[in-house]
């Protein structure tokens, strides 16, 4: 039976990981995703999970165990914050590459320096074009809910990718609420064993990465661009599977707030979209035509259905929570493909780089109202600065004109 | 919950006559000619049969190895990053592990192969290496010592001897013998703080029914096993490619390579001289050497010396600091 709990982001990543049944699990410490391996240890010791427990030697050695025991035939799964997800960053590839769909759960975390310990999306989003898929949740319900979808679009044979299934360091990671766990056997019926296609097995040899010549490249990586196409599609299909399976109402790419009759929106992806909701209410009270556009999947970047969302729209603001340093906007990562998709667009939306959120900072409700006024000037005067660092208008606004 | 994993019961030959015949290792592979390296793929995959699977960290037995469609492993065959062929083999083992306990895979557990360079094992390898051994998990690393980075060019590594010309340590006139330091013990990082690993081998590409023996023993332990394999390379050491078993059986007689095997705490030496040659005369042969002084070679005969005193047991090596005078 189905049954509600009050679960914290990291408790909602180790019960989805458990539902789905994960066989090999790696695991090292850091903050704030450990508390989802600290759980997971727990169901392994006690038995409620027969999986592998393995006690990586770092975050390098997590990704590599994963998948391996992926390339094995095992379901893996692992995961990280800050720091942690960039050590790992030579593994990343050879996973993608080697079409072995083991799973990484990200609680996200600022990088050093200087030491801080909040949420911040740079550190995964540093390796967005390693060919994994990503996403955010923004409530641990949905943490619960991507961790079971994600293996079943990763494996997917059309796809055959690893996914980082991420959420907000502390945000959602460590705030507890309220969700629904689904009954172990209907989770089996929506998530069938792992099936690899071409496992590691003495009976059935096959080589796994070999050298290739400089010519033979481009047709490789043009199987994995491909692949990536024919990712959106099975989104649609297991998202509108697992919506009907359990009752959910998730949107594949964009969810949207308030967004048919705004004139503007906060485009923007993970847990501070529930402050971004807060702040429409209020400001539609005063008449702001104001909604919110959140962007389930960063990779593969739902292309149609942003420019689809944001054509709604004349200014959009994008709360990155991530810094691309001496990019385009001179913001952050997500503007610049958001300002991508609307391109084609006959009648393009004004979009701007908020960059707030960083560290771990809250994006308060006064910033999303500051926010929504340079976005209803930019509607009037159709021109907007490219980025804003929130709160240090003065000082660094001159110098993002 | 737990059943049991059936590890491998591997049988040791009296010869090589009889080793199967059977080729694991088959043509198709791009190596050098004489490559010391290319014939530990042979023996070790002729001493695992055909129930193996083995991990190809980055280096030259992967690169010059494993050309896309032909590749020469008759059995899986999967590349690693050079940092880490035993954390990708710790996950390959721990999904066994699962996959034999819940009935997924019908068979024996296989013999679990990681074929790291002396780069990939005791350097930038070394952490994973050293993580597989201590969590325990059964498999078999194998360090194929050519004594130097060869893939990219031969530039210097732990392994690499003192006085070694190498592209890295090229000898000029502030640094005339080249390399500088001496090599680190591999297999005494294994024996030193694994307590997992029952047994740990060096063996030489010129005693192969040796080698093979030592490889089926390391795989017949349940856990994780070591096995240091002296594999010249023609092209990194400069000598002719026909010579590489006559340069391997010189280094050991000269006790540059000693063969030997521990096993639960015991030593038991294999291959050794009446009488050591000098070490010169192996380093003779070799151009890497060739521009060595008496006074290097001296200083090269007295680290070999002390280390023979006491085979197998830790030797303080002269190493010197870059701010330290000899
Ligand atoms: C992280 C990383 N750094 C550097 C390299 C470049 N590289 C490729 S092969 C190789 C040498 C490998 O040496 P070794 O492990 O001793 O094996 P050998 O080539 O001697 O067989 C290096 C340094 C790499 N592939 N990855
Ligand atoms: S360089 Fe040395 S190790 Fe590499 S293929 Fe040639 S002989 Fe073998």
């Amino acid at each position: 039976m189905a049954k509600e709990v009050f679960y914290s982001g990291c408790a909602a990543a180790a019960y989805g990981a458990k539902d789905a049944r994960v066989e090999v699990i790696s695991s090292y410490p850091i903050r704030p995703y450990t508390g989802i391996m600290m759980e997971l240890s727990k169901l392994v010791a006690n038995g409620e999970l027969d999986a592998e427990f393995v006690l990586g030697e770092g975050e390098h050695a997590q990704v590599s165990i994963a998948y391996g025991a992926s390339a094995a035939g095992a379901r893996a799964y692992t995961g990280s914050s800050g720091v942690g997800v960039v050590y790992a960053m030579e593994c990343y590839s050879p996973a993608a590459g080697g079409r072995l769909p083991c799973q990484m759960a990200i609680a996200d975390r600022a990088l050093d320096p200087p030491g801080d310990f909040g949420s911040e999306h740079t550190d995964v989003m540093s390796a967005r074009d390693q060919g994994w898929i990503m996403g955010w949740a923004e409530s641990p319900q949905e943490v619960y809910d991507n961790t079971i979808m994600y293996y079943r679009i990763g494996e997917d044979h059309r796809v055959q990718l690893p996914q980082f299934c991420c959420q907000d360091g502390y945000f959602v990671s460590h705030i507890p609420g309220k969700m629904q766990m689904e009954d172990q056997k209907a989770v089996d019926a929506f998530l069938p064993a792992y099936n690899p296609p071409h496992p590691l097995n003495p009976q059935k040899p096959i080589n796994h990465g070999p050298q290739i010549f400089p010519d033979q490249g481009s047709a490789i990586n043009v199987q994995r661009a491909v692949a990536f196409d024919d990712v959106e599609a099975v989104i649609s299909e297991v998202v509108t599977d697992y919506n009907k399976a359990f009752g959910r109402e998730y949107s594949p790419f964009v969810d949207e707030y308030m967004m048919d009759d705004a004139d503007i929106c906060f485009f923007l992806q993970g847990g501070h979209a529930r402050t971004a909701r807060y702040a429409v209410n209020h400001l539609r009270k005063q008449g702001v035509k104001v909604g919110v556009s959140r962007l389930r999947f960063m990779r593969p970047f739902p292309t149609a259905a942003v420019a689809a969302s944001l054509s709604k729209v004349k200014a959009v603001g994008v709360i990155e929570t991530n810094t691309s340093y001496g990019g385009v906007t001179r913001g952050g990562n997500i503007a610049p493909e958001a300002r991508a998709a609307c391109y084609p667009l006959d009648k393009r939306p004004v979009i701007t780089s908020f960059m707030a959120g960083l560290g771990g900072e809250i994006v308060t409700l006064n910033e999303f109202y500051s926010m929504a006024k340079v976005l209803s000037d930019a509607v009037k005067s159709g021109k907007a600065n490219a980025s804003y660092w929130m709160n240090f208008e003065k000082e660094v606004l001159d110098t993002h004109k | 919950m737990a059943i049991e994993v059936k590890t491998q019961n591997l049988e040791m030959a009296k010869s090589l006559r009889q080793v199967s015949q059977e080729e694991h290792y088959v043509p198709g592979h791009r190596t050098c000619q004489g490559c010391g390296p290319a014939l530990v793929y042979k023996l070790v995959s002729k001493a695992t049969g055909g129930n193996a699977i083995f991990l190809g960290p980055t280096g030259c037995m992967y690169v010059a190895n494993t050309s896309y469609l032909c590749a020469p492993f008759a059995y899986p065959w999967m590349h690693t990053q050079i940092t880490n062929g035993g954390a990708v083999a710790s996950g390959i083992e721990a999904a066994y592990q699962v996959l034999i306990r819940k009935g997924k895979y019908k068979g024996e557990l296989p013999s679990i192969v990681v074929m790291a360079g002396d780069g990939g094992a005791i350097d930038i390898g070394l952490q994973a290496m050293s993580a597989m051994m201590y969590r325990g998990h059964d498999a078999l690393f194998v360090m194929y010592d050519n004594e130097s980075y060869a893939n990219t060019g031969i530039q210097v590594s732990p392994a690499t001897p003192y006085g070694a010309n190498t592209t890295f340590t090229p000898p000029g006139k502030n640094v005339p013998e080249g390399r500088v330091l001496f090599p680190k013990d591999a297999p005494q990082l294994v024996i030193g703080g694994h307590p997992a690993v029952h047994f740990v081998a060096t063996a030489s590409v010129a005693y192969p029914v040796d080698l093979i023996n030592k490889v089926r023993r390391g795989l017949n332990y349940k856990g994780p096993s070591f096995v240091h394999l002296h594999a010249p390379c023609p092209k990194g050491w400069l000598f002719p490619a026909r010579k590489t078993i006559e340069v391997a059986k010189l280094a050991i007689q000269t006790g540059m390579w000693v063969n030997y095997t521990w096993e639960n705490g015991e030593y038991t030496y294999d291959h050794t001289p009446k009488e050591y040659k000098p070490v010169k005369e192996y380093m003779k042969g070799q151009y890497r050497f060739n521009h060595l002084s008496d006074a290097h070679y001296a200083k090269m005969q007295a680290f070999i010396d002390a280390r023979l005193k006491a085979p197998g047991k830790p030797v303080a090596i002269p190493v010197q600091g870059p701010r330290e005078q000899a």
